[in-house]
C-alpha cells in the first residue's frame, strides 16, 4: 500500500533522520565533539543574550530609537523571511545531511531530505545573526516584562520563516529542473528583480513594507508586556498552525523536486567543450583547470551570481552609503569562500590523485588554487561594489580608495584563511549537485561564523578610513593587511610542500 | 622477506628495498622489496588492504615511504619526486579524473606539464583506440566506471614513460577496453618500459605480466613467474597464498 504523504511517511522519515545524524555523528572525534559542543553552547548562549540584554539596556539607555525600531520591526522580519527563501532556492532546495554520493545506497526519502534541510538551515551565521538581529531589536523595544513570553512568537516566526523559506527553495528547484526550468528560473528572477527595482524607483518599497502583514509578529510579542494573554495565545496559536503547515506543505515540493532529474547537471555533463589553444605556461595550465572546476559546477556558478548579485541589489535599494559600501565585500568574499573555497582540493574531487602524480612543483599547484580563489572573490565583490555605487553618489577619493581597499584586504585574508583550512582540514566532496557544500554543514557553521567576523570587523575598519581626506590613508591602512595575508599565505604554501601532509591532503580528497 | 620479481641480469628499472609506509597508527606497507625490469610486467597480487595501492603511489611519486630505498629509474623517490613523476605514468585505483575537465584538457594538462611537442596526434589516437573518440569534449563527472578508468589508462600511457603503473587498470572496463590496455602494456614492454600492475583479475594479469608478486597485510609474501599462477593450479596456489 502505497505510503506517501502519510503519517506513516513523516514518522519513517523522522526515524531515517535521527539514523543519519547518528550516522554523522559516529564520524566525529572526541575532539570535534568537544569543539561542537563548546560552539553549540555559545550559541545558546548568545540566543539567550540576545533575548534578554538588549531588554535591560532600554532603561539605561532611556529607549534611544526605539521608535525607530518599531517602525523597521516589520520589516526586519519580512526580510528574514526573504533570506531564508533565497538561501533554500540558492542551495538546490536545501543542504544534504549525508552528501548524496554517500547516500546513494540508502533509501533516503524526501520526507528525510526535507526534514534534513530544515534542521541544517540554522547552520549557517547569516541565518543566525538575523535572528538573533530581530529578536534583540524586539526586545529593546518592548523592555524585560514577561520576556520568555515576548521571545516566544519570535521564535516561532523564525521557524516559520525557515519552513516557508524552505518550501519555496524546494519549488524553485523543481521548477528548475524542468524541461525549460532554466529558462523559467531566470523569468521568475528577473521578474522578482523588476518588482524590487520597481518599487525602488517609484519610491513605493517604505510604503510597501509599512503595510507587511508581519506587524502582527510584533503584535504578538507586544500582547504579553500588555498582558493582554488571550490576544497573545491567539496569535500563538496561529503561528504554529503556519508552521506546522509550512513544515506539511513543504513535503509536497520536496518530493516533487526530488524525484526530477538534475537536468542542469546533465546537461553540463552531456554537453560538447570546445577544445583551447594549449596554455603557455604550467601556472597557466594549472589555473584553466580549476577555473573549468569552478564555472562549470552548476552549485559554484549559481552561488557566485547570487553571491555577485544580491549584496548589491541590497545596497541599491537601501542606497548604501559609501561608508557602509565597504562592508559588502566582506560579505560576498565569505560566501565565495564558503561554496568551496575553505576545502579548494575538492575542486579536483577524485582526480586530486592524478593531478598530483604530474610532474609539477607542489608551489605552482598550490599558487594557482590561491590565484583563480582571490580572482574570483574580487570579480564578485567588484560586481557588488559597481551596484552599489549605482545609488551612493560621487564618492570621494577616500571613499573609492577604501571600497577598493576593502576588497582587495578582505579578498587575501579569506584567501590565506581558506587556503589554511584547506590544507589543514580536507574533506572528500563531490560539488556535482547544487544542495552540496565543500565541509560537512556543522564545519560550514563553524567556517561562516569566522570569516564573518574577520570580514566585518575590516569592512568597519575601511568605513572609518573612508571618513579620511584622500585615498592615501586608506592605502597605507591595506598596505600591512595585504603583507599579513601574504606571509599566511606563505606560511601554507611551505605546509603545502612537505609531501607527507600534501599526500594526506590528496589522499582524503581523492577518496 | 625480501621478494624480488624477474631476472636479475636485466636492467632495473624499479628498485624498492624495505619499503615502510604508515599512516599514522596504521602501517600500510611493511618492509617490502619490489624490483622490476625494462621490458616486463610485473603484477602486484593481493587481498584488500594488502598494500598494493600504496606500493604504487609511492612508486608514481604521490605518497613519500615512511622508510626504505625506493627509487625508480635511477632516482630516490624521497629526494627528487618531481624527477620520478616524469619517468612514470600512474594510473591510480580510484577516479583518477578531474571530474569537471574533459579528456583532452587532461591530455594537454599533462602534455604541458611534460613539455610534449606534437602530442595532439597521439592523443587522439589513444582516445580512439580506447574508444573514446566521442567523448573527448565531454566532462568526466559524466562518465561512466569504465570510460574513467580506460581514460585513467590512457592518461598514463599518453607520454609513454618508462615505468608504468597501472592500479586496477582492468576494474569495470569492457572487452574492448581490456583489450586496448593489455595493446598500452605490450607496447610498453616493447620499447623497453617496466609495467607494475595492481589487480584482483588474476588472469588477465598473468595473460599480460611475466612476474608476479603477492602482498598480504602491507609485506610481500612470494614473488614468482607469472605461469605459476596461471590455470587451476595457479589459482590454488595463489588461494593459499593469501590466507
Amino acid at each position: 500500500m502505497p505510503t506517501e504523504h502519510s503519517w506513516t511517511e513523516l514518522r519513517r522519515g523522522l526515524a531515517d533522520l535521527r539514523a543519519l545524524l547518528a550516522f554523522r555523528a559516529s564520524g566525529l572525534g572526541r575532539r570535534t565533539r568537544r569543539r561542537l559542543s563548546i560552539a553549540a553552547g555559545i550559541v545558546a548562549v548568545l540566543t539567550i543574550a540576545a533575548v534578554v540584554a538588549p531588554a535591560y539596556l532600554r532603561e539605561p539607555l532611556d529607549g534611544r530609537r526605539s521608535s525607530t525600531f518599531v517602525a523597521i520591526l516589520p520589516s526586519l522580519y519580512l526580510g528574514f523571511l526573504v533570506l531564508a527563501t533565497l538561501a533554500a532556492i540558492a542551495s538546490g532546495g536545501g543542504r544534504e545531511v549525508v552528501p548524496r554520493e554517500q547516500a546513494v545506497a540508502y533509501p533516503v526519502s524526501s520526507v528525510t531530505e526535507h526534514l534534513g534541510a530544515l534542521l541544517l538551515a540554522p547552520l549557517n551565521i547569516a541565518w543566525l545573526i538575523q535572528a538573533w538581529t530581530i529578536i534583540a531589536l524586539t526586545t529593546y523595544v518592548l523592555g524585560p516584562r514577561a520576556l520568555p513570553a515576548v521571545a516566544l512568537p519570535l521564535l516561532l516566526w523564525i521557524a516559520f520563516a525557515t519552513a516557508f523559506g524552505q518550501a519555496v527553495g524546494w519549488a524553485f528547484e523543481g521548477i528548475r529542473r524542468g524541461s525549460q526550468g532554466l529558462l523559467v528560473a531566470r523569468l521568475i528572477s528577473a521578474a522578482a528583480m523588476s518588482v524590487v527595482v520597481t518599487l525602488v524607483l517609484s519610491d513605493e518599497l517604505v510604503p510597501a513594507l509599512d503595510r507587511s502583514p508581519t506587524v502582527r509578529v510584533y503584535l504578538a510579542a507586544a500582547y504579553a508586556t500588555g498582558h493582554q494573554w488571550g490576544a497573545w495565545a491567539a496569535s500563538l496559536a496561529g503561528l504554529v498552525v503556519l508552521l506546522v503547515v509550512a513544515v506539511l506543505v513543504g513535503l509536497v515540493p520536496a518530493r516533487w523536486a526530488l524525484h526530477r532529474a538534475l537536468r542542469e547537471e546533465l546537461r553540463l555533463e552531456s554537453g560538447r567543450i570546445e577544445p583551447r589553444s594549449n596554455p603557455g605556461s604550467d601556472l597557466r595550465a594549472m589555473m584553466r583547470i580549476d577555473r573549468a572546476s569552478i564555472w562549470r559546477s552548476v552549485p559554484l556558478r549559481r552561488g557566485l551570481i547570487v553571491l555577485a548579485f544580491m549584496p548589491g541589489l541590497v545596497a541599491l535599494a537601501g542606497s548604501l552609503e559609501w561608508s557602509m559600501v565597504t562592508i559588502l565585500p566582506g560579505l560576498v568574499a565569505s560566501g565565495g569562500a564558503l561554496l568551496f573555497g575553505v576545502n579548494t582540493w575538492c575542486l579536483d574531487g577524485r582526480g586530486a590523485l592524478w593531478r598530483d602524480s604530474l610532474p609539477v612543483s607542489a608551489g605552482i599547484a598550490y599558487y594557482a588554487k590561491v590565484i583563480v580563489l582571490f580572482e574570483v572573490l574580487l570579480a564578485a565583490a567588484g560586481f557588488t561594489i559597481l551596484l552599489a555605487a549605482l545609488r551612493a553618489g560621487t564618492p570621494t577619493s577616500a571613499e573609492l580608495g577604501s571600497a577598493i581597499a576593502a576588497a582587495v584586504v578582505v579578498g587575501a585574508q579569506v584567501v590565506a584563511t581558506s587556503m589554511r583550512w584547506s590544507v589543514e582540514r580536507p574533506y572528500a566532496m563531490d560539488m556535482r549537485s547544487a544542495r552540496a557544500t565543500p565541509a560537512p554543514p556543522v564545519v560550514m557553521a563553524g567556517y561562516s561564523a569566522r570569516l564573518a567576523l574577520k570580514t566585518t570587523i575590516t569592512g568597519l575598519v575601511f568605513s572609518g578610513t573612508a571618513l579620511a581626506d584622500g585615498w592615501v590613508f586608506p592605502a597605507l591602512v591595506a598596505l600591512p593587511l595585504l603583507c599579513w595575508s601574504c606571509v599566511r599565505l606563505v606560511r601554507t604554501a611551505d605546509r603545502w610542500a612537505v609531501p607527507e601532509l600534501r599526500a594526506r591532503v590528496v589522499a582524503v580528497v581523492a577518496t | 622477506m625480501r621478494c624480488v620479481a624477474g631476472d636479475q641480469s636485466r636492467q632495473e628499472r624499479i628498485r624498492v628495498r624495505g619499503l615502510w609506509v604508515r599512516f599514522g597508527s596504521v602501517e600500510a606497507v611493511r618492509g617490502i622489496d619490489v624490483t622490476a625490469y625494462a621490458g616486463r610486467a610485473t603484477a602486484l597480487l593481493g587481498r584488500n588492504g594488502a598494500g598494493k595501492s600504496t606500493t604504487m603511489r609511492v612508486l608514481g611519486g604521490v605518497i613519500p615511504p615512511t622508510a626504505g630505498e625506493v627509487i625508480v629509474d635511477g632516482v630516490d623517490v624521497r629526494t627528487d619526486p618531481l624527477t620520478v613523476k616524469r619517468a612514470t605514468g600512474y594510473c591510480p585505483d580510484v577516479g583518477g579524473l578531474i571530474p569537471r575537465a574533459t579528456p583532452w584538457e587532461h591530455l594537454q594538462l599533462a602534455a604541458r606539464l611534460r613539455r610534449m611537442q606534437g602530442w595532439e596526434t597521439r592523443a587522439q589516437d589513444l582516445l580512439e583506440r580506447f574508444e573514446l573518440g566521442d567523448a573527448a569534449h565531454r566532462v568526466t563527472g559524466g562518465f561512466s566506471h569504465g570510460m574513467g578508468r580506460r581514460l585513467s589508462v590512457v592518461l598514463a600511457a599518453f607520454h609513454q614513460p618508462g615505468v608504468l603503473l597501472l592500479d586496477e587498470p582492468f576494474d569495470g572496463v569492457d572487452p574492448v577496453g581490456v583489450e586496448a590496455t593489455q595493446q598500452v602494456i605490450d607496447d610498453a614492454k616493447a620499447r623497453g618500459a617496466a609495467v607494475l600492475i595492481s589487480t584482483h583479475l588474476r588472469d588477465l594479469a598473468m595473460e599480460a605480466c611475466e612476474d608476479a608478486l603477492v602482498l598480504r597485510g602491507g609485506s610481500a609474501v612470494a614473488a614468482m613467474d607469472a605461469d605459476a599462477l596461471v590455470g587451476e593450479a595457479g589459482a590454488r596456489a595463489y588461494r593459499a597464498l593469501l590466507d
